[in-house]
């Protein structure tokens, strides 16, 4: 079928055009169109799951993600223990004049077991953010990070520090995106490295618009949550 | 500058050859460096199964559309997103005007979109006195030079090292020496501000889950997550050919997607969204608006042959293995998507007479389609439209003959390889008579010595 002798016998230039709220319209001509176009071809299967198809032996998902952070230059530091995280956590935003608080940080620093005295700055202003992360994944080596926990502390300070608990690294992404499905926030971002760019000459340069640093707090820690 | 329209291609070309030999060598480089990302990246996995797989899926998805976009809608709507239907181009810019006057709309941050550059977004909303920028730093740096973008994933590919340290010294006093860093830390600074005081970010969509209403986005800078998080409003764009049944189906082909365009395992930044922000969530968007755009998709999807170009991705990765894409970059083909995915589309998109020669631009070597993720038959959908271009009378007769006969060879591996086998261990010496099937255009000039190599033992070998 030509474009000249389109579904609808004549291009949609030659119609007057709806008025700019024809909702209905639209959306009855485009259906209209789609299904005049597959209405003669069959309804082809699915499929099914993506499966991450490797050569490879499967690694260890904890390994797997570390390596991947890693690579696309993230930074880790793994601890046994809640407490010596949270300790590590303390030092390193002491070195920092303005911090930032996600909003499950921030409640566990004024109200948590181990409170501490934290000032909280907004994240525009901020030189480092700390967040919690819904989990990671190893196939992809990215933290997941939900928006209850505040989309600005995970995006505006030039540092970013996430908490995540090592029994919350999902193995593959579509393993994640399946725990997500059961309650979807409104908006999810896997981040997977800090920011960078290639735009300038193809010379790789870090913390364009998102941190420049992105440093994952692992957590294996059977005890008590944090 | 903007887009001067296939039309011009020819004369584009050369003059870009000509005027900017420079130009050749940045792109060049650029475009190698992808693909030997590309071919790493695809090295890890099982390629051959995951591009299997994609394909598969989006030809599910085309074949049952109707349904899948019915489905993508409910799910919005049930997340408190408004979704739109844009026929055209002109009804989707009249929805972006009306939500623009609604809100009272003045300052807009962009994400990098295709379809946005495909609709003229910043142009229209220019006119509407509302200031826009683009946040995406190599669609930052071609909005400085008032350039089109000249490749699907790099836009200012095109431009060098040094013809960013000239722009950013007029611009920013950076000095004329200064490093990438430098130059980026100078744009974050101007765009964070834009960031801050948005009322609006515009962004596309790589990927509609149907089942959930996600818009998925794959980016490295964060400006996409900040363009779709700060604002107060989220107006996403997305193509009718963009849906994808599942979010699970969202999870390969984000990597799929990443691992073809720049070699990634995933982009650093992917966002998930499914609608405005929820009691529990402190930040983002208030309104969340998604348009589903046709503006001529449907017309390929009509298209016995043409309709698997809306597989596509928009990976880039056809640009940057081919041999013609190389020589001249993306503005020859004087509309946003160019190389032979540009090619393939223009005629649906665009209308065959307005995208020709565009379906001409190419040798037919066929190296795009050994890296298509989703195998799209291009020099097959290249040829149909060069058939169908003579059946309309767009071409001269005198060079459909030999397309005829290349047709019959191409569809026929086998043949077409003894083809070229036969030319070149053929005796040259046809006394200056043109070989049959290249008479018309052979007339006026002396048929070339085969190369002892066929091109594409050359090209796999490294030849530029």
């Amino acid at each position: 079928m030509s474009m000249a002798e389109g579904p609808e016998g004549g291009g949609s230039e030659d119609r007057p055009r709806p008025h700019h709220n024809d909702r209905a319209g639209a959306r009855a001509r485009i259906l209209g169109k789609v299904r005049d176009a597959i209405t003669k071809r069959r309804r082809e299967p699915h499929p099914g799951h993506f499966g991450g198809w490797r050569d490879q032996a499967p690694e260890d998902p904890v390994e797997q993600f570390i390596r991947l952070f890693k690579a696309a230059g993230g930074e880790v530091c793994r601890f046994d223990l809640r407490e010596s995280a949270s300790e590590w956590v303390r030092n390193f935003i002491g070195d920092y004049a303005t911090v930032s608080l996600g909003t499950i940080a921030r409640r566990e620093a004024q109200h948590g077991a181990r409170a501490v005295r934290i000032e909280h700055t907004d994240p525009a202003d901020a030189e480092v953010g700390v967040s919690m992360a819904y989990g990671a994944v190893a196939e992809t080596g990215s933290l997941i990070m939900i928006p209850q926990d505040g989309r600005r502390a995970q995006l505006l300070p030039p540092v970013h520090v996430v908490w995540v608990e090592e029994r919350t690294v999902f193995p593959m992404l579509i393993d994640a995106m399946a725990a997500l499905a059961k309650e979807l926030p409104s908006a999810v971002g896997l981040h997977s490295g800090p920011s960078k760019s290639a735009d300038i000459g193809q010379i790789l340069v870090k913390g364009v618009h998102g941190p420049g640093r992105l440093i994952a707090v692992l957590v294996d820690d059977k005890g008590v949550q944090w | 500058m903007s887009f001067t329209g296939p039309g011009r291609y020819r004369e584009e070309s050369a003059k870009m050859l000509r005027d900017k030999p420079e130009m050749r060598h940045s792109v060049t480089q650029a475009t190698r460096t992808f693909d030997d990302h590309r071919t790493h990246a695809f090295g890890q996995v099982d390629g051959e199964r995951w591009r299997d797989w994609a394909r598969d899926v989006k030809t599910h998805l085309l074949s049952n559309l109707d349904i899948y976009l019915e489905q993508a809608e409910e799910s919005l709507e049930r997340n408190g997103a408004h979704v739109h239907w844009a026929e055209t181009g002109a009804d989707a810019l009249a929805i972006l005007e009306k939500i623009v006057e609604d809100n009272d709309v003045k300052r807009v941050v962009k994400a990098k979109s295709m379809l946005s550059e495909e609709l003229a977004i910043n142009a229209h909303l220019e006119s509407l006195g509302v200031s826009v920028f683009e946040t995406d730093l190599g669609e930052y740096i071609i909005q400085l030079l008032g350039e089109p973008p000249s490749h699907i994933v790099g836009p200012a590919i095109h431009r060098s090292l040094d013809d960013c340290r000239r722009l950013f010294h007029e611009h920013f006093g950076t000095p004329l020496d200064a490093e990438p860093d430098a130059l980026a830390a100078a744009a974050r600074i101007a765009l964070r501000q834009e960031f801050l005081a948005a009322d609006l970010g515009i962004s596309g969509g790589n990927f509609l889950a149907a089942d959930t209403g996600t818009v998925a986005l794959i980016e490295n800078e964060g400006n996409i997550r900040l363009s779709t998080s700060l604002p107060r409003i989220h107006v996403a764009f997305v193509g009718i050919e963009k849906l994808v049944p599942t979010l699970g189906d969202v999870a390969g082909f984000v990597q799929l997607t990443t691992r073809s365009a720049t070699g990634q395992p995933i982009g650093n930044y992917v966002s998930l969204i499914q609608g405005p922000r929820r009691e529990d969530e402190p930040d983002g968007p208030e309104e969340v608006h998604v348009v589903l755009v046709d503006n001529g998709r449907t017309n390929l999807l009509a298209d016995d042959t043409a309709w698997e170009a809306l597989r596509c991705v928009r990976c880039g990765a056809c640009l940057n293995i081919c041999p013609v894409y190389r020589q001249t970059g993306g503005h020859a083909y004087g509309w946003p998507y160019s190389g032979p995915i540009g090619a393939i589309i223009a005629p649906g998109l665009l209308g065959l007479e307005k995208a020709m020669p565009l379906p001409h631009a190419s040798s037919l070597c066929g190296a795009c389609v050994d890296v298509c993720p989703v195998r799209i038959p291009i020099p097959e959908i290249l040829v149909h439209w060069r058939e169908r271009a003579v059946e309309e009378g767009l071409v001269p007769l005198a060079e459909t003959v030999g397309l005829k006969a290349y047709t019959a060879a191409a569809e026929r591996p086998v043949v077409f390889g003894a083809a070229g086998a036969a030319l070149r261990y053929a005796p040259l010496e046809l006394g200056g008579r043109a070989l049959p099937i290249l008479s018309g255009w052979m007339q006026e000039r002396s048929a070339p010595k085969p190369s002892p190599k066929s091109f594409m033992q050359l090209w796999k070998e490294g030849l530029e």
